[in-house]
């Protein structure tokens, strides 16, 4: 039973950090009817962001501001910059090719993340950077949490877990409750009525990739609280975001979160219950299965064509 | 059009063709080229100064480039090291890269590292070819120089033992110092740890300790759920990482969930700046040398050139390969009157190079059976609570 409970609190974590990946994926997709492969990189400068934003506020040894704020700042640091960064990217990569034929802007997606690694090696090496965050919290952030049974489940786990939920729920409530949200669920709908009937839809454009990499920056920036980062991680991660996102359906908000849930669940019990080797196997090979038998995925439409 | 495209096609063939013809040209005139040793002669080391061991390649060739300052003048010869860079997360293809430019270019007599077992197995029949001596101070994997098929040729050697001698070693110490009933063994499904932990496997099995084996992908970062595999009971976490960081994270996440098993690492995890949780174990082939007498000069020339940086213990083999490399172009140049006739005059004389005083302590010498050193060994560090290595065995 103690294995099932550290299992489960493994996979709610990593699930968190792919769910917020796959819903910027997802959103682009909706609206754009685009898959962003530069997302993953979005994720990893993200967590870079967030560390030099470490650094400058004192670092894990020395910071100049409460743990609690310290960690708030960082992720709000990495949301605003991928933010900013999402905006450029979708400016003068893929604003330009939005009536060219639909493989144009996917290869300008690989060649942007192509640019952003490379830039990010030139600029900070190769080496992982890590956020040493039981330096930072003299290992109150490793030591202290709630029990459930004899499992103890570490405060940054929760800090990881509630976050991504947080984020989560504010999305739903801005896409569901707002009418900058009605007005994205409208163009993912059909873009061209959406025009028609007055929405400026580069601005929704706009908005949604500031949605989508936001979160990437703070699923970045919660993922580099735990482990170490470096320039090649946004590789795996883009590839497991996207996996969640087509599982859940792509195109769909609640799809995503539970696409990543489910995802981290294979990949955490997998590794404990059957073999470590065979985790990203079978991840691949659910991602595999559902284009198979059941292409629109766990909650997405599936697609009616006239005939 | 099919004109065209047939005339593109040949024409590309032809020029790939001649290209191909005019590089083994350039190459095998490199490789016959004979130089003066009065001449600047160029030395190159390839080991990773960027990535997750950039650390390693960073201390190597700080002591690659105080043992050329201060060795080279006094063996009368002048010589310009080199640097190639090969990040262990790109995998073989930069060595096989680095090995194309130093075999082609003619001024290169001999080769340091490479420094990653990986990068040896991709490179060596290149250098080979060439008749180029490549010497590592940190290549240990076993099949390099043991066992069958050799990863390596008869060109390369290494001032360092085997994973034949840390596997066993790093074995025993655990079953004779640490008294372990219970060792979860991890591996990241590639040869250097592969080859490490099977070794450590064979001999804690040999003597009765129950072992568990567990795989992650090298690409790995977060260890949660293979932390959640390690029984309550498990003594040791023997974890043969090349990444010093992971290291660190798998420390914490055993913390974090509350095992009482400790890390214990091989010589890739040796990094006191990245791994430093307390009470692990750390396993390497050069033991402390500020201990070591003899050394004093050394050090605090090497200091004096590299203010504030600790000592560490992979620095120091560099020196003592680049020694064995000027000892070897030196007896080459006597035997040649002057002239480097060819690249490996160096090699048929690196293995006749005898060390007294050898920075690691006594004296150094290859052994006859095999390019390894004579009667080598390997150290193991306790981590402290400071962070600082200490010496336990």
């Amino acid at each position: 039973m103690d294995t099932f409970i550290q299992l489960t609190v493994d996979a709610l974590t990593l699930g968190s950090v792919y769910a917020l990946i796959a819903l910027g994926y997802t959103l682009v997709y909706g609206v754009l009817k685009l898959l962003n492969f530069a997302h993953g990189d979005v994720f990893m400068v993200g967590s870079f962001i967030g560390f030099g934003t470490l650094q400058l506020l004192g670092g894990s040894s020395h910071p100049v501001v409460p743990t609690w704020l310290l960690l708030i700042l960082v992720t709000l640091a990495g949301m605003a910059g991928c933010a900013v960064l999402g905006v450029v990217i979708e400016r003068f990569a893929y604003r330009p090719l939005r009536d060219a034929p639909r493989i144009a802007p996917l290869i300008s997606a690989l060649g942007v993340s192509f640019f952003l690694v490379n830039s990010m090696q030139l600029l900070f090496g190769a080496t992982p950077r890590t956020y040493d965050t039981f330096s930072l919290s003299n290992g109150a952030l490793y030591y202290r949490g709630i029990d459930i049974g004899n499992v103890r489940v570490p405060l940054l786990r929760i800090i990881t877990i509630v976050s991504a939920f947080v984020l989560m729920v504010v999305l739903w409530f801005l896409v569901n409750r707002t009418r900058t949200g009605k007005a994205m669920r409208a163009t993912s709908f059909d873009r061209e009525a959406a025009a028609m009937m007055g929405i400026d839809i580069d601005r929704v454009i706009v908005f949604t990739f500031v949605l989508g990499s936001a979160l990437a920056g703070a699923a970045g920036v919660l993922f580099a609280m735990r482990v170490p980062t470096q320039v090649t991680i946004g590789f795996i991660a883009g590839l497991k975001g996207f996996t969640a996102a087509v599982i859940g359906g792509i195109g769909s908000i609640p799809g995503a979160m539970a696409g990543g849930l489910l995802l981290g669940f294979a990949e955490s019990y997998t590794q404990g219950y059957i073999s470590t080797k065979w985790s990203d196997l079978f991840v691949f090979s659910l991602l595999i299965a559902f284009m198979i038998f059941r292409p629109q995925g766990l909650l997405g439409r599936a697609d009616i064509r006239k005939v | 059009m099919r004109k065209g495209v047939a005339l593109l096609l040949t024409l590309t063939a032809t020029a790939f063709v001649a290209a191909t013809a005019q590089a083994g040209h350039r190459a095998a005139a490199a490789q016959t080229a004979s130089i003066s040793c009065k001449s600047t002669m160029k030395i190159a080391f390839v080991t990773p100064l960027t990535g997750g061991a950039g650390f390693l390649g960073q201390e190597q060739s700080s002591w690659a480039k105080y043992a050329v300052k201060t060795l080279a003048p006094k063996l009368g010869l002048k010589i310009q090291l080199v640097l190639g860079d090969t990040p262990v997360e790109q995998g073989p293809a930069p060595a096989q890269a680095l090995a194309q430019k130093y075999v082609a270019d003619k001024s290169v007599v001999g080769i340091l590292g490479p420094s990653t077992s990986g990068a040896v197995a991709a490179s060596s029949q290149t250098y080979f070819a060439a008749g180029l001596a490549h010497i590592s101070p940190s290549a240990t994997r076993t099949s390099l120089t043991k066992g069958s098929p050799l990863e390596a040729t008869a060109a390369f050697l290494r001032v360092v033992p085997g994973d034949y001698i840390q596997g066993p070693s790093d074995a025993n110490f655990m079953i004779s110092q640490l008294k372990v009933k219970k060792v979860v063994i991890l591996d990241f499904q590639e040869p250097y740890s592969v080859g490490l932990a099977d070794a450590v496997e064979t001999t804690l099995k040999a003597k009765g300790v129950t072992t568990i084996r567990l795989s992650a992908p090298n690409t790995t970062t977060d260890y949660s759920s293979f932390v959640t595999k390690v029984p309550n009971d498990a003594d040791i976490v023997f974890f043969p990482t090349q990444k010093p960081p992971d290291a660190q994270t798998f420390a914490q996440q055993l913390l974090e969930q509350g095992k009482k098993a400790k890390v214990f690492g091989g010589d890739g995890s040796n990094d006191s700046s990245a791994f430093k949780a307390a009470g692990s174990y750390v396993s390497n082939f050069a033991p402390d040398i500020t201990g070591i007498k003899a050394d004093a000069g050394i050090i605090a020339g090497w200091k004096k050139d590299n203010p504030g940086k600790p000592v560490g213990s992979f620095g120091p083999p560099s020196y003592g390969a680049v020694q064995v490399l000027l000892s070897a172009i030196k007896l080459a140049c006597n035997a040649d009157q002057g002239v480097l006739k060819a690249r490996h005059d160096v090699l048929r004389h690196v293995k006749q190079v005898v060390i007294k005083n050898w920075i690691l302590g006594g004296t150094f010498k290859f052994s006859t059976k095999s390019n390894d050193p004579l009667n080598a060994k390997f150290y193991i560090f306790q981590i402290q609570s400071d962070g600082s290595y200490k010496l336990v065995g």
